[in-house]
């Protein structure tokens, strides 16, 4: 399991800054209001620290527009909540030039046909242990999520929504162990982001000979013939990080690996 | 276990909305065509969902979980309001956006990939 626990915690402290800005067609007072600046977890999801810009902005729009869903967009985008806040920038933004990420706040034209609404937190809630589930069955055949308790899961969204490492690591390590007769998951649970969505496959982290498959592996998997770069965590792991490692230590915490395809 | 499954119920209520809510991005024409492959799925109800007379449904491969569910809901003629929820393996509720050949590709057996699906949260 992760004996480099420092770069657990390196990973996990990943922040990005980030200043907000209504769009000024929405904003009905005189002056304009001030960017709204935060320093926020790669790891999070939108939803689950924006509250306070939602209560800067709120002031500065219609009333008839202050109970609607808040959504954000950058460079004509509409941002998707659901995906975490590192892959979005990983995605996104090419150069850390651009930073602080200039993102653009909207409480009118929900763009519907674009990205998903979210009621509340708990659909994020809902969502994200979903997603853990799912990349446990493809570790354990799920059977390590499924013989947790109700405070286990509360323990991991928790920490996750606090921002607490200890409190989500204790718990998240069942997740990341493997059984004492076989050193490794059973798959790799990781998403392959491209430009019109993202690709999984069933991809083992060791070969018929036993041998520890890498990244380089992942990549002739996914992708044969074709040169592509992958960038996690705003950077490009080396190619022959073998993929065990790779799960263990910088996956997301929905357990997944959220790898950003540049061709 | 039943009192666990009462407690996660607000949390499933909404995943449901979000999972059967459709996105069309209309630039479907840009995935790669390997996506157009088709797929071989089954549908299985659980709980008290309803029989839908025909199982076996053959679907392009970069359809998203929130079209089949759409789908199905007016295949069974559910009302606009009621909840359906689909679920791989017995075990999660995939995202809305999951394309069903990520899903095949992962999660099919003997050519087929099987999704339950019921009007309550089965599945926490």
């Amino acid at each position: 399991m992760a004996n480099d626990r420092e770069i657990l915690r390196e990973v996990w402290e990943g922040k990005l800054p980030i200043s907000f800005q209504l769009d000024p067609d929405e904003v009905v007072e005189l002056q304009q209001p001030d960017p709204f600046y935060l320093m926020v977890p790669r790891l999070s999801y939108f939803p689950l620290v924006t509250d306070k810009v939602r209560k800067h902005f709120l002031r500065y729009v219609a009333n008839d527009k202050q109970d609607r869903e808040m959504w954000l967009e950058y460079d004509g985008q509409p941002m998707k909540w659901h995906y975490p806040i590192g892959v979005l920038y990983d995605l996104l933004i090419t150069s850390d030039d651009q930073l602080p990420w200039n993102i653009t706040v909207h409480f009118d034209k929900f763009p519907e046909n674009q990205i998903y609404k979210f009621s509340n937190k708990e659909t994020v809630e809902s969502y994200f242990m979903a997603c853990l589930k799912e990349a446990d069955v493809l570790k354990h055949r799920g059977q390590i999520a499924s013989n947790m308790q109700k405070k286990d899961h509360n323990q991991l969204w928790l920490g996750l929504q606090n921002d607490k490492f200890d409190q989500f690591w204790a718990v998240n390590r069942k997740l990341m162990e493997v059984s004492q007769e076989q050193e490794h998951f059973k798959y790799i649970p990781f998403k392959c982001y491209l430009d019109d969505g993202y690709r999984q496959k069933l991809i083992k982290p060791v070969d018929e000979d036993g041998r520890r498959k890498t990244l380089q592996d992942l990549i002739n998997e996914m992708f044969p013939g074709k040169n592509v770069v992958i960038k996690t965590h705003g950077m490009i792991p080396p190619l022959e990080t073998p993929l065990q490692w790779m799960s263990e230590h910088l996956s997301y915490p929905d357990n997944f690996l959220h790898l950003c395809v540049q061709t | 276990m039943s009192e666990d499954a009462s407690e996660n119920k607000g949390a499933a209520d909404s995943l449901q909305s979000f999972q059967s809510m459709n996105i069309n991005d209309g630039d479907q024409e840009n995935n790669q065509k390997s996506d157009k492959q088709k797929i071989d799925i089954l549908l299985k109800p659980t709980g008290n969902a309803p029989i839908m007379k025909k199982k076996k449904w053959t679907v392009e491969g970069d359809k998203p979980i929130s079209w089949i569910a759409e789908f199905m809901k007016r295949y069974m003629k559910l009302e606009p309001q009621e909840k359906l929820f689909l679920y791989v393996n017995q075990t999660f509720a995939p995202s809305p956006d999951q394309i069903m050949k990520n899903l095949y590709d992962c999660y099919s057996t003997e050519g087929k990939l099987v999704l339950h699906y019921c009007k309550t949260p089965a599945w926490g």
